[in-house]
Formats: C-alpha cells, structure tokens, sequence
C-alpha cells in the first residue's frame, strides 16, 4: 500500500501531499490509541469478569447439542466438539484470547482424525467458514469507537451489526452445507 | 433507546455471574481491563504503519480514483463511495480496518450513514484471510476447497447486508 501510494504519488507529481501524509499518520494512530484505550479497557474488565465466573464454558455447554447436529463430523472428528463449541461460544462473547486457542485445538484433532492428510473435511471448514463471518454479539471497539467520535448514540449501530452478522453466517453456514451435501450425493 | 442499556446490562450480567461463581469481581475486572490495554498498546505500531499508508492514499487522490473507478458498482450495491476502503480493508487486516472507520469518522462524521455502514461492516466481520490462513495452517491444510470462496461470499452477503440495513 505504502508503495503504491508513493509510486501513484510521484506519477502525478505531488510529492508534497506524500510528504504531508507520512508524517501525519503516525500521530494519528497515538490519538486513535489513546481515543480507545478506555473503551478496551472497560470491556477488558467485563471480559475478565466473564473469563473468570466461566460463562464462556456454560454458552459452550449449551451450544453443543445443537453444534453436534449442524456439524456432520467424520468418524474420530468428533473429539473437537468441546473446543468447537468453546470457541464459538468465546466468539460470541467477545473473548477472542479464550476462542483462538480452542479453534486451532479443534482444527489440530479434526485434522488428527482424517486418513488423507492435507485435505480440509466438511466439517473443518464449516468450522473455518463460522469464524470468518464473526459471530461476536456486542461489537465493542465499534461502539468505543463511536463514543469517542462523539456520536449521538454509540450503541446504537448494535442491531443492524447483529442482522449483517446473522445474514452473513446463515450464508456462509449454507454454502458449506450445500457444497458438503453435493459432495456426498457424488 | 433500548440500545442505550446494553452496556450497563452487559456489566451487570457479568458482576451477577461473578458472584454466582465466587470470583472476586474487582481483581477479575482490573486483570481483564490490563488485557485490554495491553491489546492497545500492541496493535499501535500496525495502526501507525496502515494508518500512514491511508493517509497516503488519500492526500495522494488514490483513494478518490478508486473510488470514481468502483462507484457505479457501489451505488448498485447501496454503499456510500466512502465504505470503499473499508470493504476492502477488512477481510485483510483487524487493523487496517480499524485505522479505515476511524478516517470515515473523521471526515463524515460519526453519524453519517458512510461512518455507520463502516461500523456495521467492521463489527459484523472477521479478517477472513488471517484466520482462514491461521486455522488451516493449525491443521496442516493443503487443500482448502472451497473455503476462500466460502468464506467471501458470506463476507459479501453481510456487507450487501450492511447497505440495506442502516
């Protein structure tokens, strides 16, 4: 990006723009940090609150009968189950400290289970599809980020955010369903 | 309006349930609000090294090509030309997301539809490419199938999502 910008900057021969912007993003990134630290702090705090009453282990445990039903594991793949849930369920809460270490555990004993080597199982990447559309129910630096821009509500981008998320998991959750349905019938 | 509980509830969820489950509530807040600044001050070097090369992009008119270039493909979509950097930002890098929403913030305030539609998108996602390359590495996964286009095509439905719904 940073070449880019200079290369595109000394086409068109505004060397001085350039210069103006390398030096002022540095100080902006120190304001941003600063305008968040507080907001990463608070929900730090409710974070840690959360971690350490375990009510990540009690979503997780009540996340895994449904799980097991969407998730059609292979024969052995079933011992990710635990780490499955907990990392989704961590997700949800916003603990993203607690979720990726589960995650990489579930990945290791989905892959652990598999006879060929290398080749991602439908459920791996069902698994791989849930975390990338982010299943987080309070987008916290969001709304820090608003608050300190002074917004008129900060939460209030919460709703719309939880819809975009659902949608986007409910299509990402059938794609990998329908391409493993296929898959079978073959 | 009821938006404006869900933090105060969400605070006091979580100091009932440290009750219930006998942890002291003070020490475990203090030991997670540490965390938090901790995370800040690790991903302020990345936020100074993306947030120079947006600002670069920007003062350069780069940032305004591209968006003239895309436009016709945004308004089809309902995003403001503005979310561009965002959209494209965001299944590479937390961060560079991070620094994109602060600059539509700043320049269209924190209100506007451009800077809320950047929110929405933002909290709505995950940096699609670092974990997807993270997990299948965890696995020692060589042939992802269709995990990429998966995983795009559901970051694009919350972003088509996103337009419609602020």
């Amino acid at each position: 990006m940073l070449l880019v910008g200079i290369v595109y900057a000394a086409a068109t021969g505004q060397a001085e723009a350039a210069q103006r912007a390398l030096l002022s993003g540095g100080g902006q990134a120190v304001e941003l940090c600063i305008s968040l630290a507080g907001t990463y702090a608070f929900f730090g705090g409710v974070m840690g609150l959360m971690r350490e009453s375990g009510l990540a282990g009690g979503v997780a445990r009540r996340l895994e009968g449904p799980l097991s039903r969407l998730f059609r594991f292979e024969p052995g793949e079933e011992a990710a189950l635990p780490d499955v849930c907990m990392n989704l369920a961590a997700d949800m809460l916003g603990m993203g400290n607690a979720s990726t270490p589960a995650g990489l555990r579930a990945m290791r004993t989905m892959a652990a289970a598999k006879r060929e080597p290398g080749r991602a199982s439908s459920a791996m990447l069902l698994f791989l599809v849930l975390n990338t559309t982010s299943v987080q129910l309070l987008p916290a630096t969001m709304i820090g980020l608003r608050a300190q821009a002074g917004a008129a509500n900060p939460a209030d981008i919460v709703l719309p955010t939880l819809l975009a998320t659902a949608v986007s998991t409910a299509c990402g959750t059938g794609i990998c369903l329908l391409c493993a349905a296929r898959e079978r019938r073959r | 309006m009821g938006q404006s509980l869900l933090i105060p509830a969400l605070l006091v969820l979580a100091v009932l349930s440290a009750l219930h489950a006998r942890v002291v509530a003070y020490d475990a807040f203090v030991r997670g609000a540490r965390e938090g600044l901790e995370t800040v001050v690790s991903v302020a070097p990345y936020l100074a090294a993306i947030l120079t090369a947006v600002a670069l992009l920007r003062e350069t008119g780069l940032m305004d090509a591209a968006q003239a270039l895309l436009s016709p493909l945004l308004t089809r979509l309902g995003l403001p030309r503005e979310s561009l950097s965002v959209v494209l930002l965001r299944p590479l890098s937390g961060s560079a997301a991070l620094a994109a929403v602060s600059e539509v913030m700043h320049a269209c305030g924190p209100d506007s539809r451009a800077a809320r539609i950047a929110c929405v998108i933002s909290g709505a996602s995950e940096t699609v490419f670092f974990t997807g390359s993270l997990y299948l590495g965890a696995a020692g996964v060589t042939r992802s199938r269709y995990a990429v286009p998966a995983a795009l095509a559901a970051y694009a439905a919350g972003v088509i999502a996103a337009a419609q719904l602020v």
